[in-house]
């Protein structure tokens, strides 16, 4: 599981069609369509700026909790530059820590 | 000698305060930066803002954020006034100049890359306005940077 997270996070699932075969062939996980690509390298954004809510918006479910990459797709490397860019948004409250 | 480096400063304010208020705050920030011989390189004042959650039974307040160039020391002195003021319920100081080169660096680079691939393929360095309408054309899940397939992320899952 974790292999294939790493392989998958950055270089991997640029297309859609791609992951679809792969998924299909497996015989598993085929009912999780989300398409795994990192919207930060996809996008090109080098800088997460806790500034931008629009931007860290999708990442916070709900709950106000940090989306998991293994849900999300995102690379390592932005995952950890997103992490810290939410939890400074949480101090100047722009984003919440919790909602309930 | 101390070095220079690059701060974010935003504060946030009661949500009653006025123009002068705001102004004396930022008077006050600028004495420090000057003490320190720094330069306030912008200010942006982003207005009043919802908040995430309540701090002190408020649900708004007003957002200032100030770019400042200046050492280290500055921003211990920064921290330590504006704890002080009872209009400035919350602060928060981040260094961004590393942040800002590194993305910075890796901006050229991959342009670079590119160029690179496209002469060996024998194309000119930069896309042409041709290839980059084309380009739009044809994809068809993904129309400009920041408006992409992902809004609500979260909740398609």
């Amino acid at each position: 599981m974790s292999d294939f997270d790493g392989g998958r996070g950055r270089s991997g699932g640029r297309d859609k069609d791609k992951d679809k075969g792969k998924d299909e062939k497996g015989g598993r996980r085929t009912f999780f369509r989300r398409r795994r690509v990192c919207k930060f390298c996809v996008e090109k954004i080098d800088y997460i700026s806790y500034k931008d809510v629009k931007l860290l918006a999708p990442f916070i479910p709900e709950r106000g909790k940090i989306q998991p990459r293994r849900i999300s797709g995102v690379c390592a490397l932005h995952q950890r530059a997103l992490q810290n860019a939410i939890k400074r948004a949480r101090q100047i409250a722009l984003v919440p820590y919790t909602t309930d | 000698m101390s070095t220079t480096r690059q701060y974010e400063l935003i504060y946030l304010t009661q949500p009653d305060a006025s123009e002068e208020a705001l102004g004396e705050l930022h008077k006050q920030v600028l004495a420090v930066v000057d003490r320190f011989s720094g330069t306030i390189e912008r200010t942006e004042n982003w207005g009043r803002r919802k908040l995430a959650y309540e701090i002190g039974h408020q649900r708004e307040a007003t957002y200032v954020l100030e770019v400042i160039n200046g050492p280290g020391a500055m921003t211990a002195e920064l921290d330590r006034r504006l704890r002080v003021f009872d209009s400035v319920i919350r602060h928060l100081i981040v260094r961004v100049d590393e942040d800002l080169a590194s993305a910075d660096r890796s901006k050229t680079k991959r342009k670079e890359n590119m160029a690179k691939r496209r002469v060996r393929r024998g194309l000119p360095p930069e896309p042409t306005d041709a290839e980059l309408h084309r380009r739009r054309e044809e994809s068809d899940d993904f129309d400009g940077i920041g408006d992409g397939p992902y809004r609500g992320g979260g909740g398609e899952r």
